[in-house]
Parts: C-alpha cells; structure tokens; sequence
C-alpha cells in the first residue's frame, strides 16, 4: 500500500477511533471475572511474531499460559506494525476491540486518551525496578500504567573499527562537530568525485527517527509539557542543521545512497559507509550478511551526544482493551507476555532488546554486543510520541526533514512550518 | 447470417498484404513503430524479470553490491522454504475461493445490472446510472470503516440478534471475505456498454419466438457476450486475487488470510526477506498470467468494443 493510501487510511482510522464514545480517560482496570476466576476465551493483537517462526513462538508460549490457566482460551491475531493502526481502529470503532493489544512506543497516549485501554493499576515506580525505566515510561499516560513492556528496540551510532583506523581516529565522536568531521575524513571518493564511502550515513533509517535521536543529543524535546510542539527550538534546528549539512556542506553521504530497509543491501556491510546512525538489530543483519565483520572485531557503537548522550528508543507493549469481557484474563496474559520466558522467547525470535532488567544476563543478550551496548546505556534513551495526537502528526516529519536535507527549505524554516502544521492537528482534535 | 455476425468485430491484423507494408517489404514507419514496440515491452517485463531472477538468489547475493543480474547459484530452494514461511497452501485456497466467487457472483449480477440498464426503459435508469457510476469514484479507504461496521451488524450472523447486535455478524468469515465488494460498478457500467451495443433486432426476433425478458437476456444477448464476459472476470479475478486491506481488516484468523496478506509476512517493520518474497510473489502472480494468457484475446476485444454504441 501506498504512503499516500496509508495516510489516508490512518485520517480514516483517527477519525473511526473518535467514535469510541467513553466517559472517563481510560477505563476501568481488570478485575477478576464475575465468578472470581481467571477464565473466558480473549482474543490477542499482535504485530511481533510474525511469519511461520514468529508463530511457533507464540504458540509455544500460549501453550505455557494454557498450563498456567486452564480456563482461558487465546486467540491470536498477526498482523504487521505497518497494518496494526488499521486493524486496531476497524475493530475499536466496531466496539469489539481485542481483549489484549500489542502496540509500540508511542500508541499508548492516543489510545489511552480515547478511553480504550484498561489501567493495569500498576506502579511505575514499582515496575521500574524489575524493567528498565525507559521501557516502562512509555506505557504510562497521566500517572497510570497502560502498557507492559516487552521489548524494546533503539537507534545508535555504529562504525568500522578498521575504517577508522585507516583515517586514525582512535575513538567514537563526542558531539555533532566531531560527527561532522570524522565523517568528511572517512569519506571516500574515486577520482572523478564518485562517491565510494560514505563517511557517515544518516539516511539508512526512517528519517524522523534520525532526527529524533540528533535532537534529543541536541538537549532538545519533541513536545512541550503542555503538549505543544517544541522540536523547532534553536536544539531542534542545530539536529536538522547538521543532518542536513552531511548531506549539502561536508558531502560525507549523498541522497539515495541507501535507503531505510533497501533491497540493495547494508551498505556498511558492503563497505560503503564507516559510520551510521542505525538500529541495532543491524548486527543480526550483519550476522547473515557479513559475519566476517563480527568474527573479525570491525564493528563498534556509540552513543549520539552533542549537549547529552541519546539514544532513540521503540519497543513493543502489552495493553488491555478497557471493554474486555474477559479483564482478568486478558491482564494475566499482558502480565505472562511480559514475563520474563515470552519476553526472552520474544526478543529472540526479533532480534530486540528485553525490557526486563532480570535478562540482562542470559545467553541471547550475551550474544549480541549491540543489545549489550544498549542495555549498558539504557539510561540514555528517549521515547517519542508523549501526545494523543502522535499518530495523526508522526508520518508529516518524514517530508518536513527531507525537504530541508534536500535544500528545498532551511531547516528552521522547515521545523517552523511542521510545527505549525502539527499544531494546526492538534488543535483539530 | 448469424447472431454473432451482427456483433462488432475487431479489424483483422494486417497480414502480409497489408496496409504495413509495400511491394512486400515493410515500411520504415512500421519498423520503427516495433522497433519502439519491442523496446516498450522490455521495459514493461523488466520488473518481472528482475522479480524472477532476485527470487533464485541467496540472501547474500541479493544484499551484496554492486548488484549482480544473473544468480551466481540459482537457489531454487528459495521458493519450498519461502512457502515454508507460513500456511501458503492455506493462503491460495483462501484466495481462489474468494477471486473465483467474487467473479462469479460479478460476472451474473452485473451483467444483470447492465442489461438492464441498457436495454429496459423504466423511470429513473439514467440517474440510476450515474449513481452507479457515482459510486465509482468513492475512495476505497473511506468506505474500510462503514463496511467493516456494516458487515460487524449484519443480522442474524455471527451471533447477532435480528437488529444486529451482540454478536460479529460477518467479521472473521467466509461471508465478510466474499459478500462486500463482490459486485462492482465498473461491471455492471462494461456490461450496459457491450449491452448497447447489440442490435436491437435480435431482441425484437426473441420476442417474437416468445421469449420473456429473462430468457432474451440469458438466450439471446449474453452469450453474443463473451468478450464482456472475459474481460469482467478478469479485471474482477484480478482485484480480487490482489485486494489486500479489506481481507486483512475483516479477519482474525490465520485459517481465512489470503495470499496478498500472507506474502506480507516477509516485510517486517525493520528487514526484508527480499529473496523469499520475491519468490513468494512470483508464485501469486502466476495464476493471473495464465488467466491472462488464456483470455487476452477476449479482453483486448472488449476494451475495443466497450465503447462503442
């Protein structure tokens, strides 16, 4: 489907989710069944464990819940995190929503605002010290825990060990100037000016999550406490600015050297770039795709900071339809997929971070030098969204950023303009 | 003289004494012309033949750089294991089932439509059309919700009671997956154009053999309408095989997915299994290339003559 048809579809699913007519924000929290005992059939939504092995996982892991409760019967729903917006609002404005809801970084406060999620009647302060903060931040709206983490995932600055070497710098950069720098140095050019390596690749992920994380290094916020944009601050401008320059000023990467997901490859494992900002699930690729890279110790990460280190930082929650007919069943199974055994089972299966503090140290994570990294700097992450409003404004970020990369505006005149144009949503809320 | 002599016909291709060429030689003109033909075409297959040949790589090979055209190993085992990915076998069927009904039900009902739009006077046909046609140029996105809230209250299904309430009506079932959607303007506004324009005389010699309306429209007029025919079941085949949202919207269960959603499952939020998929889609596209090889001359004809009154 289209970008155009999604967006479309989206202002279509916003507005169906309108049509949710419930008194209070957020409903009532699960309680155990009319008979007192955790029992009924509930179905779950899912945009993790996907394709025949995803299944298999959460089969197995459906099976574990089944010995735990006999009386409850789970049916799964796969779907993508490209569809999941859809299928959540189709079934919301029907008023049959699915008893439990796997949903991402940043969906909690739209949904929870309509009156469609259940409190969990958890305490953030409590969760917080079996499960990483960060991780549990997100799925609290207003002081009430809404979601369970599962899994997170984050974006990070990752490099050649050997590429840099080659241009002797010895350590990762410390703020926007060294980015800048070491990326012009590591770039490389035949000689008719064609580029042959990118000295620093900024656009290998969605470009609103580049920017996110550059902003946040930037000491700046995405929206103000009182939920009014605050991205176009002077912090706000300096992280586009300097996306902006690696593209038009230092030439370190040029438009359409890679593309988020692109079917011609990673272009780190291709030798084509020697620093990127990037996921971290970008070692599991590099696992398929060059694991001589791994064996031979080329790859490094580091943390994007300029005023302050930042991680950008997504995930996956466990949520409960506030009109389940089963609560207590439907709370025990986003309490069990946000255990300790389906998490790990989860995050393997993906490639993604446990939000739990507990597998920090098992096998999986032991493994993965970029899951560990993470997980050492997990105090450094910063979550989008925060607003009601997040899924209606998030896809106007891509053009605004790409418009001022591509020198069709300033980038504060670019910021200014989605500022206004996310306002202008908001307020038609 | 036949009934089909009375149907517009196609002009013959040009043969060897034809208007393209002169004492036997070709013209340049007409070199030119598929000279600019064959180039077109290529650049037409080119995607499917990339499709096919990114479909018998190795992962390692589809991600390297630069890119290679040709498979250095021609990885056939591409295609069991990307069926082995999910229920494929399940997703077909589902597919077949929902593209074969979906013809059939379009193929007899708008043609119903059609015939009477076309050929029987009752008050109000003209608006009638342009309602018809109207509904053309509704966007599909919002139609999702109303449909999926009208086939969530259908009466008396799915544990609704007979206003439609408290139960999923259609949701999660066969009859959400084939009943929305499965009669479309576009055919009936095809089949009132082919309708038209057979002459009015061999209705005229049916009612006068005694037939009624019903048995001059499947006796007499239908089956001059084979080229219609062809070309509304493959356009609706064709939709229906590739409709992606609604079956995804309108399901729950892996057991009614259809093939669209199913090869959807490569594509995740942060990878792509590019070699799998593209193997994936080469067999989903099958089905539509032999169905097109096997009605190409009747659908080309029908766009031809759909025009004409």
């Amino acid at each position: 489907m289209t970008n155009r048809h999604r967006s479309a579809l989206r202002a279509v699913a916003a507005a169906a989710a309108g049509l949710v007519v419930l008194a209070a924000c957020g409903g009532p929290a699960p309680d155990r069944g009319g008979d007192g005992a955790v029992s009924g059939e509930i179905s779950l939504l899912t945009p993790i464990f996907e394709r025949a092995d995803g299944a298999a996982v959460l089969e197995e892991q459906l099976a574990a819940f089944k010995q735990k409760y006999p009386g409850v019967t789970v049916k799964p729903d796969y779907t993508s995190y490209s569809k999941l917006n859809e299928k959540l609002t189709t079934s919301i404005a029907s008023g049959q929503p699915y008893d439990v809801m796997l949903m991402g970084v940043g969906w909690i406060p739209p949904f929870a605002e309509k009156g469609v999620l259940a409190d969990l009647q958890q305490d953030p302060a409590q969760l917080a010290t079996r499960y990483y903060e960060g991780a549990v931040d997100p799925g609290v709206f207003q002081g009430k825990v809404y979601g369970l983490p599962i899994m997170m995932d984050t974006r990070i600055g990752i490099y050649r060990k050997d590429l840099f070497a080659q241009a002797g710098i010895t350590e990762p950069p410390k703020n926007f100037a060294e980015l800048r720098e070491y990326g012009k140095r590591l770039t490389q050019r035949g000689p008719d000016g064609k580029l042959l390596v990118a000295g620093l690749d900024v656009l290998g992920i969605d470009p609103r999550q580049a920017f996110l994380t550059l902003l946040w290094a930037a000491g700046g916020e995405l929206f103000n406490p009182d939920g009014s944009p605050a991205f176009n601050s002077p912090a706000g401008v300096k992280a586009l600015q300097t996306m902006t320059d690696v593209i038009q000023t230092d030439r370190s990467e040029e438009v359409g050297w890679t593309v988020p997901n692109s079917p011609t490859g990673n272009v780190m494992a291709q030798g084509r770039a020697a620093m990127l900002v990037g996921h971290h699930n970008f070692w599991t690729a590099i696992e398929r795709e060059a694991p001589d890279l791994i064996a031979q110790d080329k790859l490094g990460f580091f943390v994007i900071q300029d005023e302050r280190p930042a991680i950008f930082q997504g995930g996956t929650l466990a949520t409960v339809a506030a009109q389940s007919k089963a609560p207590a069943a439907a709370k025990a199974l986003a309490e069990f997929l946000a255990s300790e055994g389906p998490a790990l089972a989860a995050n393997q299966q993906r490639g993604n971070i446990p939000a739990l503090k507990s597998l920090e140290t098992s096998e999986f994570v032991q493994q993965n030098k970029a899951i560990q990294f993470a997980m050492q700097h997990f105090d450094a992450v910063h979550s989008e969204g925060g607003v009601p409003a997040w899924l209606d404004v998030r896809d106007k970020f891509k053009p605004a950023i790409e418009s001022a990369m591509l020198g069709q505006k300033s980038p504060q005149q670019a910021l200014d303009d989605l500022a206004a144009e996310t306002s202008a949503a908001l307020a038609g809320r | 003289m036949s009934l089909e002599s009375a149907v517009v016909q196609p002009a013959p291709a040009s043969g060897a004494s034809g208007p393209g060429r002169v004492g036997g030689a070709p013209r340049p003109g007409r070199i030119v012309l598929h000279a600019v033909l064959i180039l077109l075409s290529l650049l037409m297959v080119a995607p499917f033949v990339w499709m096919v040949l990114t479909s018998l790589k190795s992962h390692a090979e589809v991600m390297s750089y630069p890119p290679t055209i040709l498979p250095s190993v021609w990885q056939w085992v591409n295609y069991p294991d990307a069926l082995a990915f999910a229920p494929f076998g399940t997703y077909f069927r589902n597919s077949l089932v929902i593209a074969v009904s979906h013809t059939v039900i379009n193929v007899v009902l708008a043609a119903m439509a059609g015939y009477a739009l076309a050929r029987l006077p009752f008050r109000g046909r003209s608006v009638l059309l342009m309602l018809v046609l109207a509904t053309m140029m509704i966007p599909t996105f919002t139609k999702i919700v109303p449909q999926y809230l009208l086939a969530k209250t259908m009466p008396l299904f799915g544990g609704n009671d007979f206003l439609g309430r408290g139960g999923s009506g259609w949701l999660d079932s066969w009859w959400g997956l084939i009943v929305p959607g499965a009669v479309t303007p576009l055919a009936i506004f095809l089949f009132r154009q082919f309708y038209l324009s057979l002459p009015r005389e061999l209705e005229e010699a049916g009612r006068l053999d005694g037939l009624g309306e019903f048995g001059i429209f499947a006796r007499v007029m239908t089956p001059l309408m084979k080229p219609a025919i062809a070309t509304v079941a493959l356009i609706t085949f064709e939709n229906s095989w590739n409709n992606f949202v609604w079956p995804l919207i309108v399901t729950r269960s892996v057991d009614l997915r259809v093939i669209q959603v199913g090869l959807a499952a490569f594509q995740q939020t942060d990878a792509t299994l590019w070699e799998y998929m593209m193997a994936g889609t080469v067999l989903a596209t099958v089905p539509m290339i032999v169905l097109f090889l096997f009605t190409q001359r009747y659908f080309v004809q029908g766009f031809a003559t759909a025009g004409i009154k």
